[in-house]
């Protein structure tokens, strides 16, 4: 049977929502600024080049995938150009300042705030490519083979690029859970 | 244990407002809407069922009947912002229902066949000019462009009309008499009816 052919603006209506929630994130976890600064510039990007190179799509192609591997390249060079870091980001300190100006937030809140930036921090901490990879599996959802197309790489560099992220990241929780319960 | 982990990390990486999503969101439907071909369609009802015209700034771009409206939407290009306006498709469904009324003989419609080749385009061209209620068959088309070897060829560029009745490719029938074939909804019945309805069979 041939597959139905798909026109772009369904790829707006089916895709812009969770392409703009990668870019946000993945600008988020590596700047100091809010996301929502250059996410809306970058996600434009990253739907005017898919609009150029549409027609020379094979028919059959995992539009999702596709749309992901563009933006993986528009957020990176958006980086690149603001030269931007992961040691810009802010520092565990500063969070600490903004919670003091604020309202007292309850002892176990505090605690809780400060394991979420600990694992932000451990994220962003992480190599480019194993951020993506754990990122297109565990928050936005991709299977192997659409990070595979992502990333530009096989399925096993896929698997592996988010295995030692998790283990990683598993190992720095761990630490931080010690650390809080004042071992 | 595992999920555990997870859920920590799926709270740890923060989400963007929704605010912020649907201003996205708006940012690049105004830019598509700038830059992409703009198609216009509507629906009308017709003796073959309900009938389904799209609008180019160039002119008429589809016909179709007996599909259902994502399968028409679908094949319109696929580069195009599509959107349902009658009023911007309403010269042509009024010149349709004075043809099924029996009121119009022919269309006189500006047509967008930018995505055929040269070769079907030439065949709808002279296709158009075949007069109702009169048949040609495959091979005077041909002849008619010079290829009288070329039966095959114009029945296929026939089977790719994408303005049906308004392009009559239905007044194309085979010369051992049949009706040759029919490629828009309905099939060889719907091409029997307008014929009949044009008082050619």
């Amino acid at each position: 049977m041939a597959s139905i052919p798909v026109r772009f603006e369904t790829l707006i209506e089916s895709y812009h929502d969770e392409i703009y929630s990668y870019v946000w994130r993945l600008l988020d976890s590596a700047t100091s600024a809010d996301g929502t600064v250059e996410a809306p510039d970058v996600t434009q990007e990253v739907f005017m080049r898919a609009y150029k190179s549409f027609e020379r799509l094979r028919p059959d192609s995992n539009h999702r995938a596709w749309l992901y591997k563009i933006a993986t390249h528009c957020t990176y060079t958006a980086l690149k150009h603001g030269q931007r870091r992961a040691q810009h980001s802010v520092p565990l300190e500063d969070e600490h300042e903004d919670l003091a100006g604020a309202d007292p937030l309850p002892d176990g809140l505090v605690v809780q705030h400060e394991a979420l930036a600990m694992v932000r921090r451990s994220i962003a901490a992480l190599p480019a490519k194993q951020q993506m990879a754990v990122m297109l599996r565990h928050v936005q959802g991709l299977d192997y083979a659409e990070i595979a197309e992502a990333l530009e790489c096989s399925e096993d560099s896929a698997r592996a690029n988010v295995y030692q992220a998790v283990r990683r990241l598993r190992r720095e929780l761990a630490k931080a859970q010690r650390v809080q319960e004042g071992e | 244990m595992a999920e555990r982990w997870l859920e920590e990390l799926r709270n740890a990486v923060r989400a963007p407002s929704d605010e912020g999503v649907a201003q996205s969101r708006r940012q690049v439907q105004n830019w598509f809407a700038r830059t992409a071909p703009l198609i216009e369609w509507d629906a009308v009802e017709s003796p073959v069922g309900p009938l389904y015209i799209a609008v180019s700034a160039k002119g008429v771009c589809s016909v179709d009947f007996g599909v259902t409206r994502s399968a028409f939407l679908s094949q319109l290009d696929p580069l195009a912002c599509v959107e349902h306006n009658p009023a911007a498709v309403a010269f042509v469904t009024a010149q349709l229902r004075e043809y099924f009324a029996g009121d119009r003989l022919r269309f006189d419609l500006p047509l967008d066949l930018s995505r055929l080749t040269p070769f079907q385009q030439r065949v709808l061209q002279i296709t158009r000019g075949i007069a109702a209620g009169t048949v040609w068959t495959y091979r005077q088309v041909a002849e008619a462009m010079g290829k009288p070897k070329a039966s095959r060829p114009v029945g296929q560029a026939l089977g790719h009309n994408p303005v049906p009745i308004v392009v009559p490719c239905h007044r194309v029938v085979a010369s051992d008499g049949s009706l040759g074939g029919y490629s828009a909804g309905g099939g060889l019945e719907s091409k029997r009816l307008l014929l009949q309805l044009e008082g050619a069979l």
